[in-house]
Parts: structure tokens; sequence; C-alpha cells
């Protein structure tokens, strides 16, 4: 885009002498905590990540002063002390912060310090991972479009960050939806120690943007207040009034090191410290204040003092707040689900017409859409004509909800679950379903942002969590090889803070879409793809099912042997179960449905009945979530046992594409068959 | 009444200062006076009618502070009949984006206030991508390279030093 005159509202000579005095308040209040904070450490109080914001002071009050709370959105990094208290935030709210303090703002002490948040204000708490808040700022811009308010979501990061991946989707993704964000780029030249060279070619790394269609640059000095207002006036006026987003890039120093665990004067020559300390924004301010007469010596030596008085008496009140309280570590892993009232047990008796998988997928979400209009979703593939989704799971949600509703996103995972992230934080009425990727095996790219829908709600200490349905097509037997046969729950079920679910029938896929979609909190949504259009998947759905979390379903009933299955392998254990039967044998098959969270009591009341389990899942036996449920009956039920639980699955191998190697490498019924054989014999 | 001729470089500067001083010993001393730009203001501004001025780029693409700082006084001032040539260190190499910007921007700011820019030079010779202080084919004044092209500086400055001693006329 063109670039554009930024008008000059603020300057020296112009801005008004109560404006002035504020920021020279929040600027000394600021810069006094940011060379206090290091006295923490040193003192064992707390504080001990801390990355000094000098020398970005410009920029961070600008950005600051133009955030209306409560109205647009924050995202800020770990340097941006001065933005949090320019937005509103308290000097012993910051220090709370500083130190760890239950009373935190942001965490209640369990995030780490640096990391300031005001959630109740869009202040919204943020990852340690750099700049992949630019994803949640796009997707708080979603929502601010789509609601139609006048108001618009900020975006801090250092200049580094901009090299990762997912910044890249971020400012494609808000280039094409042309949202209402602005990206601040704080530019002091160094990723710790890392120059900007080692970085990218182009010094002002903004300029590597410039070829995008929708999106403004804004180029200021960070280091001056004056122009750093206006940049930042303007780029809100831009992004707001025309809905486009912008990225400002904001030149500005690091006075200091990166944080208190890094050393420059390793790699930072002593010339150039004088030379970026020369720059000081809040010494080059007071100059100005001085040298146009908009104050006196007296005056401001006045305000000085004020702020020592303010620091000091924040400082008191912080060192006064309680620690957070050891026993509460479990709380706000996940919120409390949708409670499946009608259907407590998840199971039914209806009967009439079977339905496929599929159809019951497609059917459950038209129902829930129709339902809560705030509901949302995209993928790939999701909505072209007649296509819907890349196996037609959301065939005719377009047509029925319209595009601003049901659309396609970029072949971008990442930044398909984390712009759910962030628009999901624009109101907690919001559900939104999101096609995670086409296959579970392309989901990897995503993880940075599943691990961050997994931290929000312990993160922020409760107060905010993604309501976001993530839906895999997974599993193999369709003969698709490495890269469409993966099952990715054994990697998914170490990361605390979402739930887990992974039905092998029409209706538990339908209940459990539904609870997953109604509830707060994060739901991995997983579907056995080769059971879509299978009859054997197929069953009678009631129209209001409902499969509430943490409850298996016992499929058959048994009392020789318990069979602890999910997925693709439910129907395997089914199959092996029936010969089993014919040759005099009782199997039970208990069909988990649920891995996060787990049913335990129908596990070990089923295992205390027959006192034999085997362990049958499609995922490899080596690292498969089969290993949780043996270590949990050896631990809780080991009395009971009269043989050792075997684990049925697949080879620890990827999985080959000509169906001869996949035969070999995924469990069938004949394995799980020999096995429950074998455990026949204890 | 003879016209007054100033050169203003910041006094604490090392380079900048180094090549000031080169441009001074061109010129003949008694022929111009230095002043520190670090204590610049409108009436010291007034005193003179030709100047050379010192504007080194800072980071990338910036006045150094001793320029920006008095830039809201200097915008307000007649600058009508004085003229001014400015040279500046850069590198062409580490900020070939922005080399010696500061150049440009005051030239921009001088003119804007009716002041006349003399000392114009080639771009031959220097390889960048891109410069405020380039119009056409030429510089607005002198680029100094002290990083890549020290060993042209004093040619470069005795040069420009004798064009400008007919501009200035």
């Amino acid at each position: 885009m063109k670039d554009l005159e930024v008008p000059k509202i603020h300057t020296i000579k112009k801005t008004d002498k109560e404006t002035l005095e504020k920021w020279f308040r929040l600027m000394s209040i600021g810069r006094a905590i940011d060379d206090k904070a290091p006295n923490y450490l040193k003192q064992a109080i707390g504080w001990s990540y801390h990355a000094p914001y000098a020398g970005h002071d410009g920029i961070q009050l600008a950005v600051g002063q133009v955030f209306e709370k409560k109205k647009d959105h924050m995202f800020m990094y770990y340097r941006d002390m001065l933005t949090a208290l320019s937005a509103g935030l308290t000097a012993e709210e910051l220090i709370l912060n500083g130190i760890s303090k239950a009373t935190d703002l942001s965490s209640g002490g369990r995030h780490m310090s640096n990391h300031f948040a005001k959630p109740e204000w869009n202040i919204h708490n943020f990852s340690s991972l750099t700049g992949n808040h630019t994803l949640h700022a796009v997707g708080a811009a979603r929502a601010i479009k789509y609601y139609g308010e006048k108001a618009v979501s900020f975006s801090n990061q250092g200049e580094s960050s901009v090299s990762e991946g997912f910044v890249y989707e971020a400012y494609n993704g808000a280039d094409k939806e042309e949202l209402p964000v602005v990206f601040v780029i704080q530019d002091n030249g160094y990723g710790i120690s890392v120059p900007k060279k080692d970085q990218t070619a182009q010094r002002k790394v903004a300029n590597n943007f410039t070829g995008f269609k929708n999106t403004r640059i804004i180029h200021c000095n960070g280091k001056d207040v004056f122009d750093s207002m206006n940049a930042m006036i303007e780029a809100k006026r831009f992004a707001m009034e025309e809905s486009k987003p912008v990225i400002v890039q904001a030149n500005c120093v690091r006075i200091h090191s990166h944080s208190n665990s890094d050393d420059h004067l390793l790699y930072r020559s002593e010339s150039e410290r004088n030379y970026v300390e020369k720059y000081d924004p809040l010494a080059k301010f007071k100059r100005l204040l001085l040298r146009y007469e908009r104050f006196t010596e007296e005056e401001l030596q006045g305000i000085e003092e004020e702020v020592k008085l303010v620091i000091k008496t924040a400082h008191r009140a912080a060192l006064k707040a309680p620690n957070p309280d050891p026993e509460s570590i479990y709380d706000f892993v996940l919120p409390e689900p949708y409670p499946a009232e009608k259907y407590p047990e998840g199971v039914h008796n209806e009967e009439g017409e079977k339905i496929k998988l599929i159809t019951a997928l497609n059917e459950t979400l038209k129902a829930e859409f129709r339902r809560n209009p705030d509901t949302f979703m995209w993928g790939q593939d999701m909505a072209n004509k007649d296509k819907g989704g890349i196996f037609n799971v959301s065939k005719g949600l377009q047509q029925e909800f319209g595009p601003k509703r049901i659309f396609n996103a970029p072949i971008a995972e990442d930044f398909i679950v984390g712009t759910a992230n962030g628009m999901s934080r624009y109101d907690e009425k919001i559900r939104i379903v999101i096609e995670g990727a086409e296959f579970a095996d392309y989901f990897w790219p995503a993880m940075e942002q599943y691990v961050e829908c997994s931290h929000d709600y312990w993160r922020s200490n409760g107060q905010f969590t993604p309501n976001v349905t993530i839906r895999l097509a997974s599993g193999g037997y369709i003969g698709g090889g490495l890269y469409h046969s993966q099952t990715i729950e054994g990697s998914l079920v170490s990361i605390p803070g979402v739930r887990i679910v992974y039905p092998s029938f029409a209706d538990d896929a339908a209940g459990l879409l539904r609870t997953a979609i109604r509830s707060k909190g994060p739901t991995m949504f997983m579907e056995p793809k080769s059971l879509y259009q299978s009859p054997k998947a197929a069953t009678v759905v009631p129209d209001d099912f409902e499969v509430p979390f943490g409850k298996a379903r016992i499929r058959k009933e048994g009392k020789d042997l318990t069979v602890l299955t999910y997925g693709n392998a439910t129907h395997l254990s089914l199959e092996a179960a029936e010969k089993l039967e014919q040759e005099g044998y009782s199997v039970e098959v208990i069909d988990l449905r649920s891995l996060v969270p787990l049913d335990e009591e129908t596990i070990l009341k089923s295992v205390k009945k027959t006192n034999k389990v085997l362990v049958a899942h499609e995922d490899k036996v080596f690292g498969g979530y089969g290993g949780e449920l043996s270590a949990l009956i050896t631990e809780k039920a080991f009395e009971y046992l009269d043989a050792p639980v075997k684990r049925v699955g697949s080879t620890y191998t990827p999985v080959g594409f000509n169906v001869i190697l996949e035969r070999a490498i995924l469990p069938d019924m004949k394995r799980i068959y020999d096995a429950a054989k074998d455990l026949m014999s204890y | 009444m003879s016209k007054k001729t100033a050169i203003i470089y910041s006094f604490h500067t090392q380079k900048s200062k180094k090549v000031s001083e080169k441009i001074i010993d061109a010129w003949g001393k008694e022929g111009i006076e230095a002043v520190n730009a670090e204590e610049l203001s409108k009436e010291v501004l007034e005193k003179y009618d030709y100047f050379i001025l010192s504007a080194p780029t800072w980071f990338d693409g910036e006045l150094p502070n001793y320029w920006d700082e008095f830039v809201p006084d200097l915008e307000e001032m007649d600058l009508k009949g004085k003229k001014f040539a400015i040279f500046g260190l850069g590198d062409q190499k580490g900020y070939s984006e922005n080399f010696c910007d500061a150049i440009g921007i005051l030239a921009e700011i001088i003119e804007e206030c009716g002041g006349s820019l003399v000392g114009s030079t080639s771009v031959e010779g220097y390889t960048f991508e891109s410069s405020k202080a380039q119009r056409g084919n030429v510089f607005v004044g002198l680029l100094v390279d002290q990083e890549n092209q020290a060993r042209m500086t004093a040619g470069r400055v005795k040069n420009w030093v004798e064009q400008l001693k007919q501009e200035f006329s």
C-alpha cells in the first residue's frame, strides 16, 4: 500500500500541558519500576524474569494511550511494561505481576513475571512464545469486524519475532480478511543477542510486507513520544475507519540487556551502548519539555518527587499482598463442561433409522449452529459450493449459515487454531468449531497454538478459556500412507488443559460434538475418518443426544476379559469379541469415547469383575495412550488382576502406503483376538 | 556588510567532528565559525548567512537527537536568503536502505522554511539501496562514508569545499 501522510497532531509546541504532564508522569513511573525491577531479584523477592523496556518509551506510551479499555483489544509482549501502565494498569498492579503475587491481575503468580495483563479490560494474558499472539489479535479483530464494533485489536512484538512463520500467517490472514488490527513492531535491533541482520535481509522488517494489498505500513521513531503518538493515532484511525490492518514499525533502542539472564556486555561494544543511551527517550522528552519552556525544572522535579511516592506506596502494598496457595494448582485446568443432563450416562434406547457417522456430525453441526447464532466454523476446504470439508462433514453449512459464519481458512493450521483462540476472547458467548487441519497428520504446525489453548484457562487463573472445538479427521485404514493415517492422541494427552474425545459410533459422535460445542473450554474432537461412511459405525441418533465427557460406554458386556478401546479399534474389538463369544468366552468391550477426562470408575469396575484387561487402540503401542491405561490399572487394581495387562496397537513405525504395509502395521481383528486368547489362557 | 559563514556540528562526536575539522581546514579558519549543534537556537542561526551543517544519520534513518530536538524551532524560522550546505556520515553497506537519510530529512525542512540548498554532489561512486538525500542523480549534500570509503573522504571534502566557495558567493 502506498505511503500515506501521518498527520502531526502532537508536537512539543502544540500538545496541551495537561497531556504532556500525564505522559511525563507515566513515563517516569514506568521507568522507575523498570529500573527498580532488578532489585527485587537481588533481594530474592521475585521478578526473576524482567525484560527492560528502556528505549521503547515513546511507542509504548503511545500504544497505551490510544487503547480504549473494554472496547479495543490489546495483546502485549513481555517487554511492554510502559504499554501496560499507559493503558491504565497501576504501579501496584505492575509490581504484583513482577513479584508473582496471588492478586496479580494477569495470572495470580502462575505466569512468568513481566507478562502484564488485565483481561477484564481486554488487555489479554499472553504467551512467552514470541509473536504468537499476533494470531490471537487477528482472531479478536475478526470478531470486532463481525459484530460491527468500532474498535481495534492491537498486537505488540519485537522485530525478531517477525521471523516466525505464524507471524506471517497472522499478517496474511488480517490482510486477506481486511481486519482492524494494528501490529506494532518494536524494533530495537536485537533478538536477545542476535542482531537484526541475522533475522532477515531487510533492516526495516515491516517492508518485507509491502506487497500485501490491504495492509498499511507506518514507520515511526519509537523513541520519540510525539512521532509515536502521531503514528499510533493514525494507525488506529485507519484500521478502524478503513477496516484494514496496519503494521507500525517503531524504531527503538534497547538500552539494557535483553533480560536479567542476558549480559549485553558480552556482545555490544562500549561505543554502541553509549550510542543507544544517548537516545534515552525519557531524557529526550524531558529535554524537550524544558527547552521549549513547557515546564520549568522545578515543575518536573515536583512530578518526579510525586512519582517516588507512588512507587514507594505501590511497593509497600504489593509486598503485603498474599502469595499463591500451592493447594490451588489444580484450579482452572479445565472449566466445568456443559452438564449433558438429558443423557447423564451418554446412552439412549432410541429406535428407528440408523444414520452414518458423517451424517450424525453434519446434522449435529447444523442443529447447534441453528440453536446458537454466535457459532462459527472454519478450516481448509470448508466451504466451496457443494464441497463442505475435505470429507464433506460440513456440507450445506455455508449455504445455510452464510460465509461470515462458515468459511474457508488459508492453508495455515496455526492460523486456524490461533485465530479461533483470539476470536473467542471477544465474548464468552462465542462458540467456535474448527477443522484443525485437513488430516490429523497436518495438525503439527498448529501445535504451538494448541498448547496456547491448553494453557489459557490455567495461565489466566480462570479468567479466560478458548471456547473452541477442534475437529480432526484421524487415523488410518484408508490406504493413506504416512501423511493420511496418523492418529495423534498419544502426543496430545500429555498436554493438560484440553478435553480429548474419540468416538467410534454415529450416536456418540453426535452426542460428544453437541456437548463439546456447548461447553466452555477447548475440546479436541477426533474423528475416525475411515468410519465416516461405514455401515458398522451407523446408529440411531436421538435428535437431542448428549454425551457427557468422561463417560465410557460399555458396548458389549462380558465377564472373562475387559477390552479397553476407542476409535477404529472399537469395531475391531467388537468383532474379536464376537468370535471369542462363539468359542465360549465372555468379553466386555468398553468404548472409552473420552480420553481426557477418563472414566476411571467404569474401567476399574470392569477390571474388578473380569480380572483381565486388554487395551486395543490404533495408535502405536510404544508411547501410545494404552500405556497410561495399563499403568492406571496396575496402580489401582493390581490385586484384581489374574494376568498382565496386554496392549495391542500399531507397530513403532510410520504407516506405509502400500496396503500390504498398512496391514502389517495397523492392528486388526486377528491381533486383538490373538492377544485376548492369550490372556484367556492365564 | 560581509556575509558570515558557520559550520554547525556536534562537538561531542568523534567521526563527524573529525570531518568537520577537515572542512574547516580546507575552508580556512578565518572565514568560518564553528558552532556546537548541541547548543543551537534560533538566535544562533539568525546570526549567519551561509551554513555548513553536519547531519550524521542515526539508527535506521534518523536525525541525531541534537538536530531532532531543534526541529520544532527550526520549522518556525524564516530562512529566506540563507544558504545551506549539508554533509553527513553514513554507512552505505550496513544501512543501505537509509544511507545518509538525515541529510535528506534536514534538507527538506530547510527548504520548507525558505532556505536554499547548495553543495549537491554526484551519486556516482556510492553503492546503496535508497537514500532520502538522493534527488535524481545527485545528492542534496556531501555523503561521507567513513565505514567503507574512508580513503575517499579527504578528496571528497576538498572538492566539496571548493564547490561551496563558489556556491556561497
